[in-house]
């Protein structure tokens, strides 16, 4: 309770104030700029915020990622290009609302829903955090493998496209988190005979590579013609009535956001287009969804917000990354000695009930910020590629060497783009990648303390209750990918069908 | 308060940075105060760091900097390259930075020694340094979590001498400290524990309070609060006397075994440096010791100074070398095999 206080304390820092207004500002214009994701926004400016003490960085980093979320939905309400990858379900309606030049009102929508979604998360997370940080001392090593086993079948079974091709890249990232120092044997792995591996490939060297240098190419690649982005003439604030049309729709698209975010590996891409199915399929005018209708543009832009506070529970709590960019934050918080994890919980606490009501604040100043800014932003998204593409280069260039100052990391760095780059090609995912590797250091050191502390016994990991239990999850997560389940789920569906048609 | 001014500026030159799409890193050093009778020193010096800003051996160097600039009249400035627990900023220390006395390091015990010990891939060693001085020491103590069945030391020894090999002990890490002081002990005992390394101190002693292990061997800085809490109950210190934060406490010595280890922190300078740096260096970091107001912040930090200055640290960190190559080589084989 007292560390709550605290945090709701340090938040309330001239410093901290500043770093959040900062990070929203920052996001809102990366948000907006196509080609920008929220994912590589944190990743470029990661690096600059080492000089800043933890708590404050971190909290800039997360403002940026809410605001970016909201960011996303200028460019697809107004140019039909969703700003980043969590909009994409915004353009649906958004871009249908600005035709009927009520650009302003599609906005002042999306903005309210981010801030209702955001709210919702916020408080999810301020909820939970204090009876996680009660369970994390019961989480040892062999409660920390079955998680990590489970963090990786999930990984499989929900990336988006091919299983195959997400559990190939996540394989990768658990083979590149062997490269290093066994921290068990101190014996170095994969170095080369070459100590500048000998603490294994820095993280946030390979984000950067992997988010931000591919996506720097494909801009340089196809320098798009530029759309004239439609003006917002009308009032943006909705009204109260409207407010109250929509309230059902944002509430349940927060809750699918956060539950989104929960799930390692799946982010607002996913969640906007969960919120907005759910929203049509529970509407009275599913038929106006799609033309240009408000609650469509709310459904998504509360959802994908409410991913950032749902992401960040099992990052803070297990050290498990609930989507991509919290993966980075998480970065952030190891550069800073800190290592995630159910220390996050205990030995931190501070720093991390800081960057919770940080999370909380934010939403109020991202509305802030988005009711006087939206309209200059409305420029970045005229950026030509061939400007932005060096741009990022340049950056993480600089974010690579920072870390370290080291300018092997550089190299490494871009190293890690090439690979990116050809995985973007033959369309592997590089988010499962990210996520191999830090549940790969976390799979190989618990799986060796675990049998240390049972003498060789493998069935250590059975014998408690809590690893059993995700490892059964595990194996059922992995059954489901199988044909066998498949069709156990086909005769169950076909079986309610039926029922259905019976009833009807 | 200027830390603090510090931060807001970079907070709005981050800022200031991403919406102009200029990045340009820019470190404005000070203009050097030329000292007025002896030359050295005329410029900055720096002081090369091998492991995160934040960590405990920034910590030191943030403690002790302000107080050789009062002393040397010079900007002394940070660089940080963590790797390879330190290995990459001393093997740069080493073999690659100029040996004139305007680059030192902060150089902790036993890592940097280990380092080589236990990896032919690293290859400086302590001969190619001049040991400066070392500040402090935390350290070692036996900690178990407040529902341990082993009250107190005797509790924990009878344990481990009827189940030879099975309690289970964590430590920060295979090559740390409180490896080595595991190694120390057993040797001392006799005894034979099931060493689990973690990644860091924090989860090796939170997982002994969490009752995941039967006792973390770790260091009294790291779990002070944690004591005065009443979530964590220390068995032994490895110090020479009673330490003063934890006076109730037995020592190992004073329960009948020779151990005293810990993890040490000093300033080491390349090998052959010039006499005269080498004077100023350590007339500047005695006058710090003495200061009362160093003193006082080591204080705040939990911790208790450990001073050894010029040939004492050297004497100091070759006397360790020979103890950690003599157990390194009775163990290597059991634990890298």
């Amino acid at each position: 309770m007292d560390n709550i206080l605290l945090g709701l304390t340090n938040v309330l820092t001239l410093i901290n104030i500043l770093a959040i207004i900062g990070g929203t500002c920052i996001g809102l214009f990366v948000g907006a700029m196509p080609g920008l994701s929220a994912t590589m926004a944190i990743a470029l400016l990661l690096p600059l915020t080492f000089g800043l003490p933890p708590a404050t960085g971190i909290s800039m980093l997360a403002a940026l990622y809410l605001a970016a979320m909201y960011g996303g939905s200028i460019a697809a309400i107004l140019i039909r290009t969703p700003g980043t990858p969590a909009a994409a379900a915004t353009v649906l309606d958004g871009y249908p609302m600005s035709q009927k030049g009520q650009a302003g009102k599609a906005l002042g929508v999306s903005l309210t829903a981010s801030l209702v979604g955001g709210v919702i998360s916020s408080i999810a997370l301020l909820t939970v955090a204090p009876i996680l940080g009660g369970i994390a001392l019961k989480f040892g090593p062999v409660e920390l493998f079955a998680v990590a086993v489970l963090g990786l079948t999930m990984i499989g079974s929900l990336s988006q496209g091919s299983p195959v091709k997400g559990l190939l890249a996540g394989v990768v990232g658990v083979m590149i988190a062997m490269v290093g120092m066994d921290a068990i044997s101190g014996a170095p792995r994969f170095t080369f005979g070459s100590i500048q591996l000998y603490s294994g490939i820095p993280f946030v060297v390979a984000l950067i590579g992997l988010f931000s240098i591919p996506q720097a190419i494909r801009l340089i690649e196809k320098d798009q013609q530029l759309i004239k982005p439609g003006s917002i003439k009308d009032k943006m604030l909705p009204t109260f009535k409207e407010l109250k049309s929509m309230w059902v729709t944002m509430i349940r698209s927060g809750f699918i956001g956060i539950f989104t975010g929960l799930i390692p590996g799946t982010g607002g891409d996913t969640a906007c287009w969960f919120g907005y199915n759910e929203a049509k399929r529970f509407s009275k005018h599913k038929e106006k969804f799609g033309t240009g209708y408000p609650e469509g543009v709310a459904a998504a832009e509360a959802a994908n917000n409410a991913v950032v506070g749902g992401a960040l529970i099992p990052t803070l709590a297990l050290g498990i990354p609930g989507s991509s960019a919290t993966a980075i934050l998480m970065g952030g918080l190891m550069v800073h000695g800190i290592m995630p994890g159910p220390t996050l919980m205990t030995q931190y606490a501070d720093i991390t009930y800081t960057l919770i009501w940080a999370l909380f604040l934010a939403n109020f100043v991202l509305f802030g910020v988005g009711l006087l800014f939206t309209r200059v932003s409305v420029s970045v998204t005229k950026v030509p590629n061939k400007v932005l593409g060096p741009i990022i280069i340049i950056l993480s260039v600089i974010g690579a060497f920072s870390i370290n100052n080291n300018i092997y990391n550089v190299y490494q760095m871009l190293l890690f783009g090439l690979l990116g780059y050809l995985m973007d090609k033959i369309k592997i995912p590089s988010a499962p990648m990210i996520i191999g590797m830090i549940l790969g250091m976390m799979l190989d050191n618990s799986f060796n303390q675990s049998l240390m502390m049972s003498q060789g016994d493998y069935f250590v990991f059975f014998k408690n209750p809590i690893s059993a239990t995700l490892l059964a999850i595990a194996a059922l997560s992995i059954l489901q990918a199988t044909p066998l389940f498949g069709f156990i789920r086909r005769k169950v569906k076909k079986n309610q069908s039926t029922h259905m048609d019976e009833v009807g | 308060m200027s830390r603090k001014r510090n931060h807001i500026l970079i907070v709005l030159l981050i800022v200031a940075l991403m919406l102009t799409f200029t990045a340009c890193a820019s470190q404005t050093a000070a203009p050097a105060p030329v000292a007025e009778e002896s030359k050295y020193p005329e410029k900055p010096i720096t002081v090369l760091v091998g492991f995160n800003p934040g960590g405990g051996s920034d910590q030191l160097a943030q403690l002790t900097n302000p107080f050789l600039n009062k002393y040397l009249e010079t900007p002394i400035t940070n660089i940080y390259k963590p790797g390879a627990t330190g290995a990459i900023a001393w093997t740069e220390l080493a073999k690659q930075s100029k040996n004139d006395g305007y680059t030192i390091s902060v150089t902790n015990t036993p890592m940097l020694m280990t380092n080589y010990i236990m990896n032919d891939d690293i290859t400086y060693n302590i001969d190619e340094l001049t040991p400066l001085v070392n500040v402090l020491t935390d350290p070692g103590v036996i900690a178990v979590g407040k529902d341990s069945p082993f009250k107190t030391y005797e509790d924990f020894a009878k344990a481990v001498e009827e189940n030879p090999g099975t309690v289970t002990v964590g430590n920060s890490g295979t090559g740390g400290d409180d490896f080595f002081t595991t190694l120390l002990w057993e040797k001392a005992s006799g005894l034979k524990v099931q060493m689990v390394p973690f990644q860091g101190d924090g989860p090796s002693y939170q997982a002994a309070q969490g009752g995941k292990i039967d006792a973390s061997f770790t260091n009294l800085g790291v779990v002070y609060a944690q004591v005065q809490a009443g979530n964590v109950r220390l068995l032994a210190t490895f110090t020479k006397e009673r330490s003063g934060l934890v006076p109730d406490v037995p020592t190992m010595k004073e329960l009948g075994h020779e151990v005293v280890a810990g993890s040490s922190r000093g300033y080491s300078a390349p090998k052959g440096i010039p006499d005269d740096a080498k004077a100023q260096l350590l007339e500047a970091f005695e006058k710090t010791f003495k200061d009362p107001e160093f003193l006082d912040n080591i204080a705040k930090l939990g911790q208790e100074p450990d001073i050894l200055i010029g040939d004492d640290y050297a004497k100091y960190l070759s006397d360790n070398e020979k103890e950690f190559i003599t157990i390194w080589d009775e163990v290597k084989d059991q634990v890298t095999k």
